[in-house]
């Protein structure tokens, strides 16, 4: 097992000089000059320009800080790779570079700002997530036909089919306007997150909708793909084996069949973390969240790539991360699945 | 059986459940508030109250970075510049200063401070304006300002800029109290840009701790930071009672960051937001149930919704080295094709002014009506005619979002309904800009919003030949040469006259079509006794008082 977790983290680092060096491309092909972009709607004047190129290394500059210009009498370009290794250096150092568009702010500073909001939504959307989906999953499967299977299988359908966002403004509407104004202020949720000295509400109230609306899809899929599994495996011989020695329904739904159906369950639920932790853009927007999913979006769209790479980084690192924890959870739920000391799966 | 059995430990859960459920709404209901809140509502008669103002993420807040509405809202109340222009009396009022000349050849500007301190206690002296205005320039900082434009006409800005002098020689701090600026050409217009919030005075802990200044700016301003600046969430500050003017009356404003404006009037509506935007397409509904305010500009209880003109202009941007545009006959019938009033009316529900001209009338409204810019449907079917036009094909290039699509198809249905053959082509804003800026497209579209309320800041940046702005590639030296001398017309209407006179002489040549003249599209809440929001968009927060 050991070995195999090694294994894994060492493949983490290809991955990841692979991912900078695509994200490192991009920024030459895609459209839009980044510095140009930073005024807004108006434009630079040239010599901040060329200023703004030379304090993000983006044009080269002589051992006394001149810079360079090539026969023409246009500043010298930094060739991509240089820049690269430039980046990648900073980065073994802990440096993220300083972001274009938030003047002067170190993107590992921006980032340490929001991401705790994000990981700590998605923590409890997933806790959400797993105990109603799965829950639900399994009561629809146990009572199969029945009311509550009908009422699960309706709920998950609207549920998979409505846009987060619109279910976002329909939690605020109704909880935060119509709810306040109909108790007359007694009972009521906050709109937006506020995690200001100004704040209403104690903090964890504020997490309540924007919770729901993050999980709301993935519980619905969660629901769905823990029924379907569980139904296949009740179907199983060994199941039916287990019923044969007399064993209890409940028994054999806990210790037989439960752990067998979770595996797809949880590599769904695990993906689905490993999208939460890049940020829920929708979700974000509508609550007004201090996350990251909001700022890297805004970081693509102003091309601060800075930022954009800082986030892509850590994002590359989480979802490796969570996707060796997954891996290796699944020792546990099947005990078939066996990591061996050559570090392959059995 | 078994089915059974289960069956009742589950009914019985969902009773248990459900009880956890009331239990729990129960106590969101009494232990998630904070006892101790601090919000407006709950203030006493005697405070001045937290004003809640809605803002969208600022780019910066440190005066060498001001540049959008969003942080220049926040720079105006922690910053106060030599002088600040009053819309009501149209004029340049004293602020950090209190008296200045100008010598009679227009170059030098002398300025008398007040006697003032910096929310850190330090004095506030002609060095400290020397300062800040140089760090708007200065290329040694550690990500260099974006503005230092506004200090062009500066002497020595230049080579300062170029990082081949070491200051701005036309700056100097003659003595404590006495802060001269030489400029390079006379400029007129010179004491409006100095009522820009950018140009302000900074402590010597804005060079000493440039990261936490970023952050946490200390000014000379009616009020000072809480706390820093939290990106993506708020920025708080409180009044300062030091200030050497007439103490604010609220006592904190608590600036709420939020991404996007319909959940700002979610907030609003929940009673936790004073000022917001209305969203179009509800801006109707909005004034009939919250008020049209009478001046457009102020804020009171009942009077809430503001719809003041603005001193901004919509415009298509023509590229004058594009083939079929350089026809001024194709840019004419374009112009007299597009029925403006029909885009405000049905896109804005009227609250934004068709422009016919490169003067908002907030700005100017004796300038005269551009021949062209006018919907005359017949007159432009008329010059297609006359030379042969009909199936000339354009295309509109625009960003993407911010409702350019809505304009874009009527301005295309209105272009098609006299024979031209158009095509839209939209684009995410910064590969938008890109085109723009390489000059990679037809007719673009563009906003401009003015730094200074001068018919200048109109004229110069758009239709000059080498001005930055000018994406059009307009060059017509007759213009230019008019524009240099207009700038150095010391006397006020005469200066006028001459901009007015550019303006006719841009009208021939239409090198843009004006679409339209933006308006207010604000709301206060019912909390608000009175608040001036003005034309440029910056909110009187000094003088707004909120209701106990």
């Amino acid at each position: 097992m050991g070995k195999y977790i090694l294994k894994r983290v060492i493949q983490f680092i290809p991955v990841f000089l692979g991912v900078t060096l695509i994200l490192f491309a991009l920024e030459n092909i895609v459209p839009g000059d980044p510095i140009k972009l930073m005024a807004g709607e108006k434009k630079l004047d040239a010599q901040t320009e060329l200023n703004l190129r030379v304090t993000y290394h983006l044009v080269e500059t002589d051992d006394a800080g001149n810079v360079v210009y090539d026969e023409s009498g246009n500043p010298v370009e930094t060739p991509l790779w240089k820049r690269y290794v430039m980046y990648v250096g900073g980065l073994v150092q802990g440096d993220l570079g300083t972001s274009y568009q938030r003047k002067g702010q170190a993107v590992s500073d921006i980032l340490l700002s929001k991401y705790p909001y994000t990981i700590k939504l998605a923590v409890v959307a997933i806790i959400l997530e797993t105990i109603v989906g799965i829950g639900a999953g399994m009561i629809s499967a146990i009572k199969r036909y029945s009311f509550w299977d009908v009422l699960v299988t309706l709920v998950t359908s609207i549920l998979v089919a409505m846009p987060a966002f619109w279910l976002g403004m329909l939690l605020q509407l109704f909880f935060g306007v119509v709810l306040k104004n109909a108790t007359g202020g007694g009972f009521y949720l906050p709109v937006s997150a506020d995690f200001s000295p100004y704040a209403e509400f104690q903090g964890w109230v504020y997490y309540i909708l924007p919770a729901v609306t993050l999980a709301a899809v993935s519980t619905a899929y969660t629901a769905r793909i823990m029924r379907s599994q569980l139904l296949e495996v009740m179907n199983q011989d060994y199941i039916r084996t287990a019923r044969a020695k007399g064993l209890s329904r409940r028994s054999v739904i806990w210790h037989h069949a439960l752990k067998n159906a979770l595996i797809p369950v949880v590599t769904y639920i695990g993906n689905d973390f490993g999208a939460m932790m890049a940020g829920a853009i929708l979700t974000e927007t509508v609550f007004n969240w201090p996350g990251v999913g909001n700022e890297t979006y805004r970081a693509i769209s102003q091309r601060d790539w800075p930022i954009v790479l800082g986030s892509v980084t850590v994002i590359v690192v989480l979802v490796m991360v969570i996707n060796l924890i997954v891996d290796v959870s699944y020792a546990f739920l099947d005990p078939r699945i066996r990591f061996d000391n050559s570090g392959k799966e059995n | 059986m078994a089915l059974d059995r289960f069956g009742g430990v589950v009914s019985r859960r969902t009773f248990v459940q459900g009880g956890l459920a009331a239990s729990a709404l129960a106590a969101l209901a009494g232990c998630g508030k904070n006892s101790s809140s601090t919000s407006g509502s709950t203030d006493t008669a005697s405070a001045g109250g937290t004003f809640k103002f809605y803002i969208s993420d600022p780019v910066a807040i440190d005066p060498y970075n001001l540049q959008e509405s969003e942080g220049t809202q926040v720079g105006h109340c922690l910053f106060d510049s030599l002088v600040s222009y009053d819309w009501t009396k149209s004029e340049v009022v004293p602020a950090a200063a209190e008296s200045w000349t100008v010598s009679d050849d227009g170059t030098v500007f002398t300025f008398t401070l007040k006697e003032a301190k910096f929310h850190n206690g330090d004095a506030v002296d002609a060095a400290s304006f020397k300062r800040g205005w140089e760090r708007l320039a200065d290329p040694s900082m550690e990500t260099p300002g974006e503005i230092g434009y506004h200090l062009a006409p500066v002497a020595g800005y230049e080579a300062f800029s170029k990082g081949e002098a070491t200051e701005i020689t036309g700056l100097v701090a003659k003595d404590d109290k006495t802060f001269e600026v030489t400029l390079t050409d006379p400029m007129a217009d010179f004491l409006i840009v100095c009522c820009h919030p950018g140009l302000a005075p900074v402590p010597q802990a804005a060079l000493d701790d440039p990261a936490s200044f970023l952050l946490s700016p200390i000014g000379n301003g009616a009020f000072k930071m809480d706390g820093k600046w939290e990106s993506g969430q708020y920025i708080n500050v409180v009044r300062n009672d030091d200030y050497y003017g007439d103490a604010a009356k609220l006592d904190a404003i608590n600036f709420s960051i939020q991404k996007d404006p319909k959940t700002a009037l979610s907030e609003f509506k929940a009673g936790n937001m004073d000022f917001c935007q209305m969203p179009t397409g509800q801006i109707k509904e909005l004034m009939s149930e919250y008020g049209e305010s009478e001046d457009g500009y102020t804020v009171t209880p009942g009077k809430q919704c503001l719809t003041g003109a603005e001193g901004s202009i919509y415009y298509l941007v023509l590229n004058m080295d594009d083939p079929t545009m350089q026809d001024a006959n194709v840019r004419h019938a374009m112009s007299l094709a597009i029925n403006r009033q029909n885009i405000v009316d049905t896109l804005f529900e009227g609250v934004r002014e068709p422009a016919d001209n490169i003067f908002p009338p907030i700005i100017d409204d004796k300038a005269n009506a551009w021949q062209y810019a006018k919907y005359d449907k017949d007159a432009a079917q008329k010059i297609m005619d006359d030379n042969g036009l009909a199936g000339t094909q354009i295309t509109l290039s625009y960003s993407s979002g911010g409702g350019h699509e809505d304009i874009m198809s009527c301005i295309q249905a209105d272009l098609e309904a006299v024979g031209f053959s158009v095509s839209q082509q939209s684009q995410e804003w910064a590969a938008y800009l890109s085109g723009l800026t390489d000059g990679s497209f037809q007719v673009g579209r563009l906003g401009w919003i003015a730094d200074y309320p001068t018919m200048d800041n109109f004229i110069y940046p758009n239709f000059f030949s080498t001005a930055d702005n000018n994406y059009s590639r307009y060059n017509n030296p007759a213009v230019d040469a008019d524009t240099l001398v207009a700038r150095q017309i010391v006397d006020e209407e005469a200066r006028k006259e001459a901009y007015r006179a550019i303006n006719d002489e841009v009208a021939e040549d239409t090198p843009i079509i004006p679409i339209m003249f933006y308006s207010h599209v604000h709301l206060g809440s019912e909390r608000v006794k009175s608040l001036y929001y003005d034309a440029q968009g910056k909110a009187d927060l000094k003088n707004a008082e909120l209701s106990a």
